[in-house]
């Protein structure tokens, strides 16, 4: 769209500061001896979306709200476009954040909430009323622009405080739970606009989040955090199909780990044995644990075939048996869950002509068995303390 | 079945309808009545329909000068009221984040109302006196000769006292309206680079009006109606509009104490509907 008409003034530079976003070993402690995160290295790419997705309290708001100014790292540095902004108050970082539950002022209408950044930078009556009406109309909510946000849908809600935080033209807009907020529909269409929005501006998104598939559509980069640390941070294919750690795996669902004593290499394949006494093999990947070490990998729920299983014979390699547990109808595929005496449940996502094909009830005995290919290994082998999955979406 | 329906909500409000009509509307209705007897030198009150009372009252000088005392001490003590208790709230809700501190210190503003208003009006005079505390301390430093007699027995003493005894009315229902305020909005407010005070100009203080108004007519209706702050830390020197009744009370001229009672009434009902028309009190009441 128009970009001239979200400049504030016409005296912006055309060429517009970066937006790259670098924490180097950021230490955040509320209380001696307790860490909110810990050691924190992350480089946020200019104009990239970053997710940082986690459950509550494992410090990814901590970690937005220092970005933002609003929190003091206890030790480390952080820096925006190469300049350290550690100290520096929010309005001299060049970033706009928008607050959880979006924080609009209930006294004011929709038009001064949306001006009232520029009323704080001595802008004049006229010129930020004028300003935010050009704002308001790029987010369609001019018409209603002498409402009082109590009268605004939540949806509507959103986009002010959208439309507040980007009046500025910050280099970075930070978004705290943006969409939680909203109901089922309305959170699919604001992730959309917001996507494009990033697009269109081309300015750094930091958007935290407790909820997977939101972090999987909207980011480019998405930060696993897990209790004040960062497990993984890499584009959302890559934290689907090859997480590094069970705690990464489990916690973006769509998949089974499984843990076992290395016994050996055979050419590219890496052989796994499990205390239960089943085998598996898996590509060994870069840098494979050493044999004799207990490892975890971990097999993609819609790579695994399910079989029925009459007889007690041996368990072939790349194959657990179980009994089903429950089976859940999702469209396009049935998942799966089988109890095959792990801690932790092993889910199989059927695709539904596979499942028209063979179908299976709770209570059947079977044998899931998966490529080697489908399998890769994890950094950390499982020792049963790793975060337990928050939400366990089964996709 | 249907007409006993009809009337539960009627049997209901009973109760309290009851109650606001044997003490409130009643004796209401009677100083009205009254108002317009006739009262006579040595005979007493005779039934009547005259607005003698209302002019006897309206035409005497007296009753002007001590209205224009009242509202003068209203609102100066208004102001001073608001200034000290806005800030006291402000400092509660905002500066003090651990809540049970806050409910400690907002416990300690209570205090002074653990004694009598006697008590706390009395304690005053050791201290702002002829011999108090204040000149003692003036005059053994050598900063005043002779000690200050505008200390007690005067309007300043009068507004002292009015503020000790008023502002606690003016910080419970700011607090009340600032605790409801999302903090969130004064992270906003800084996001967009406010300093304390803007922040305070334009968030803290839009949202704390319908406190701010309640505070206001409680401060004024208190005000308004004293007669024993201002004859007691005044010496007699000045006077309320309720001194005025007092007067006609001790001849036992009912009808013009309470032609000047319905007068007093109209002008706080006045000044409370002009509160009203500021405020939307109500919102912060049925929230």
């Amino acid at each position: 769209m128009n970009e001239a008409m979200l400049a504030p003034d016409s005296t912006r530079p055309s060429d517009r500061a970066s937006g790259e976003i670098r924490l180097v070993d950021v230490t955040k402690s509320f209380a001696p001896g307790s860490y909110a995160v810990k050691d924190i290295n992350l480089t946020i790419p200019d104009g990239s979306y970053c997710c940082l997705l986690g459950p509550s309290g494992c410090g990814k708001t901590t970690i937005l709200r220092m970005i933002a100014g609003h929190e003091t790292p206890t030790s480390g540095e952080i820096t925006i476009g190469g300049q350290s902004v550690v100290g520096l108050p929010p309005v001299r970082r060049g970033t706009a954040m928008m607050f959880q539950s979006y924080a609009l002022f209930p006294h004011l209408s929709v038009l001064d909430n949306v001006a009232f950044y520029l009323k704080m930078r001595g802008v004049g009556k006229d010129e930020r009323r004028r300003q935010a009406r050009a704002m308001l109309e790029r987010v369609q909510l001019d018409h209603l622009r002498d409402r009082v946000p109590a009268q605004l849908s939540g949806g509507q809600q959103q986009r002010v405080a959208l439309a507040r935080s980007l009046i500025t033209n910050p280099r970075v807009l930070l978004l705290d739970e943006p969409l939680s907020a909203l109901d089922e529909f309305l959170r699919l269409r604001m992730r959309g606009e917001l996507k494009s929005l990033q697009a269109e501006l081309g300015i750094t998104f930091v958007h935290v989040t407790h909820t997977q598939p939101e972090a999987i559509a909207l980011a480019d980069l998405v930060v696993v955090m897990d209790t004040g640390q960062i497990d993984q941070a890499a584009p959302a294919s890559t934290i689907f199909n090859q997480p590094t750690t069970p705690y990464v795996a489990r916690f973006m669902g769509g998949q089974n780990v499984l843990t076992g004593k290395v016994e050996g290499q055979s050419g590219e394949l890496l052989r796994m044995r499990t205390a239960e006494g089943w085998t598996f093999e898996m590509p060994a990947g870069q840098s494979p644990p050493a044999p004799g070490t207990t490892a975890s990998a971990a097999i993609r729920r819609d790579r695994v075939t399910l079989r029925k299983r009459d007889a007690e014979g041996a368990v072939p390699a790349n194959a657990v048996p179980g009994v089903v547990e429950a089976t859940e109808y999702q469209g396009s595929y049935i998942k799966v869950t089988l109890n095959t005496g792990m801690v932790h449940a092993f889910v199989a996502n059927v695709g539904d002509a596979a499942y028209a094909a063979e179908p299976v009830v709770a209570g059947d005995a079977v044998l899931a068995s998966w490529l080697p290919a489908d399998v890769h290994v994890l950094t950390k082998p499982d020792l049963g303390d790793a975060g337990v999955p928050y939400l366990d979406i089964s996709h | 079945m249907t007409s006993k329906r009809s009337l539960t909500p009627y049997l209901q409000v009973t109760p309290l309808a009851l109650v606001l009509l044997v003490f409130f509307i009643v004796p209401i209705a009677l100083v009205l009545i009254v108002s317009f007897f006739r009262y006579q030198m040595l005979v007493g009150l005779t039934p009547d329909f005259t607005f003698d009372n209302y002019l006897d009252v309206l035409t005497n000088p007296t009753t002007w000068r001590l209205y224009f005392s009242t509202v003068k001490f209203t609102l100066i003590v208004l102001a001073l009221t608001f200034v000290i208790g806005f800030w006291i709230a402000y400092f509660l809700v905002f500066h003090i984040r651990n809540l049970l501190v806050s409910i400690g210190l907002f416990l300690v503003c209570t205090v002074p109302f653990w004694t009598s208003n006697i008590i706390r009006m009395i304690s005053w005079r050791p201290i702002l006196g002829k011999e108090g505390l204040i000149n003692q301390a003036l005059l053994d430093s050598g900063v005043v000769a002779h000690p200050l007699t505008w200390l007690l027995y005067s309007d300043f003493s009068v507004v002292i006292a009015y503020v000790h005894l008023n502002t606690m009315f003016m910080i419970v229902p700011i607090f009340n309206s600032m605790a409801r305020i999302d903090r969130a909005l004064l992270e906003v407010a800084v996001d967009a680079g406010a300093t304390r005070w803007e922040a305070v100009w334009n968030i803290v203080l839009p949202l704390s009006k319908t406190g701010i108004a309640l505070g206001a007519l409680f401060v004024v209706t208190l005000v308004m109606g004293d007669f024993f702050v201002v004859s007691v830390m005044s010496g007699g020197l000045s006077g309320s509009a309720t001194t005025g009744m007092f007067n006609d009370l001790q001849f036992l001229n009912y009808p013009r104490a309470a032609a000047n009672a319905v007068i007093l009434l109209i002008v706080v009902l006045l000044i409370a509907a002009g509160i009203f028309r500021l405020v939307d009190v109500r919102k912060e009441l049925v929230r």
